[in-house]
């Protein structure tokens, strides 16, 4: 009688958990695919006043900020964009086989903690770059650009903080998997 | 479990050999003995010596991001020249890498300790803090990878130019720091890999 009682409760939680499970993955294809979208269409072409001569007024240049001009930008958009294609691909795998084998979870798992450390170095590169886009850095006279390029700046702090809460996402379902590992033990 | 062991060796051999052995036995946790399983016990030393690796590579890390520092004579006008020092702290992302390679190492050191001298119940919390710290580590490799990559290329449309034609040897020490932490982080991501796939495999045992 006891472990019959035991045995279904285990199979409720088990269910309730690939419930979140399920959700936590959906939430993560559309995080990704936000951020990856909100950098990918950044551009922003403003027109600045630089002075050729001094007794002269400045000459109108139009200047461009794009995405593809940084390289932690591309890094950035290209992680986003695998992980993307990955949580749409598991949740097509989990949803088509209903009772998944081991092998199947395990992979899973593996891929979900691969995909926690790319998106982490991803908002790590884009967050120290865009820091220095902000504030600049004086000791090696890097000028900050974003007092021009505003509306670039935003969408890649939007893009970031997106990209940051789909790695959350990645990192509470490798957390649920080990709660579970951890009831069956 | 010492018992089991010494019931192995024959009681008519040396003393000395027959004393020996019980002290070497007993350093290790009695949860593999009880077991019973040769992989849990092998399963065990690679979780060590990861931890070891992770320890080491991190200690490392520290080591070269803090004695990065170099001095130059920039030419700043023609005849005139002044002294420059590069360090790693004019940076917020080194210092932020900093502090993530201290965290690993010390990470590393206490839980290398707790594996070893400890029951084998907290398997389930590394698994968790393994893969917050292994979030950490990525971001701070990503971070420091990020602008010492802008330092050694440079990037013309912003207008930030490259400095590591200038600091040689300081753009040398940080980017094998970052290579190390980036090191420590696949460590880190090998050891959650052990430790769910030692836990599942303890669940098809039952």
């Amino acid at each position: 009688m006891e472990t019959e009682y035991k045995d279904v409760e285990v199979v409720n939680r088990k269910s309730s958990f690939k419930g979140k499970k399920l959700i936590l993955r959906f939430l993560a294809l559309t995080l990704t695919l936000i951020a990856a979208v909100v950098l990918g269409v950044d551009k922003e072409t403003k027109t600045v006043g630089l002075t050729l001569v001094t007794t002269l007024p400045p000459v109108p240049v139009p200047v461009t900020a794009k995405w593809k001009y940084l390289s932690a930008f591309v890094y950035f958009v290209v992680a986003n964009a695998i992980s993307c294609v990955y949580a749409a691909m598991s949740l097509i795998l989990i949803l088509t086989s209903r009772n998944a084998s081991k092998l199947v979870s395990m992979t899973i798992f593996i891929l979900d903690l691969a995909m926690v450390a790319l998106l982490f170095s991803a908002i790590g590169a884009t967050g120290s770059v865009g820091l220095i886009g902000y504030q600049g850095n004086s000791h090696v006279q890097w000028d900050k650009v974003c007092n021009v390029f505003d509306k670039f700046c935003h969408q890649v702090a939007i893009a970031a903080f997106m990209s940051f809460a789909g790695s959350i996402t990645f990192l509470l379902l490798i957390v649920f998997t080990a709660l579970s590992l951890h009831k069956k033990s | 479990m010492a018992s089991n062991v010494d019931s192995a060796i024959p009681p008519h051999t040396h003393a000395a050999a027959s004393m020996e052995v019980p002290l070497k036995t007993s350093a290790p946790p009695p949860e593999y003995a009880t077991r019973g399983a040769g992989g849990s016990k092998k399963h065990a030393v690679v979780d060590v010596f990861f931890r070891v690796v992770l320890f080491a590579t991190s200690v490392a890390g520290i080591i070269l991001l803090v004695t990065s520092k170099q001095t130059k004579l920039i030419p700043v006008a023609p005849g005139i020249a002044v002294s420059r020092a590069a360090k790693f702290n004019n940076s917020p992302a080194h210092i932020y890498l900093l502090a993530a390679l201290c965290t690993a190492a010390l990470y590393g050191i206490i839980t290398g300790l707790i594996s070893v001298f400890a029951s084998s119940k907290l398997k389930f919390h590394f698994v968790i803090l393994d893969s917050l710290l292994l979030g950490i580590m990525a971001s701070a490799t990503g971070a420091a990878g990020g602008v010492s990559y802008i330092g050694l290329k440079g990037n013309s449309h912003s207008r930030w130019n490259k400095i590591c034609n200038l600091y040689d040897s300081y753009c040398l020490h940080v980017g094998a720091s970052v290579l190390l932490s980036l090191i420590a982080a696949t460590t880190l991501l090998l050891l959650v890999w052990i430790n769910v796939h030692a836990l599942s495999k303890k669940i098809a045992r039952r």
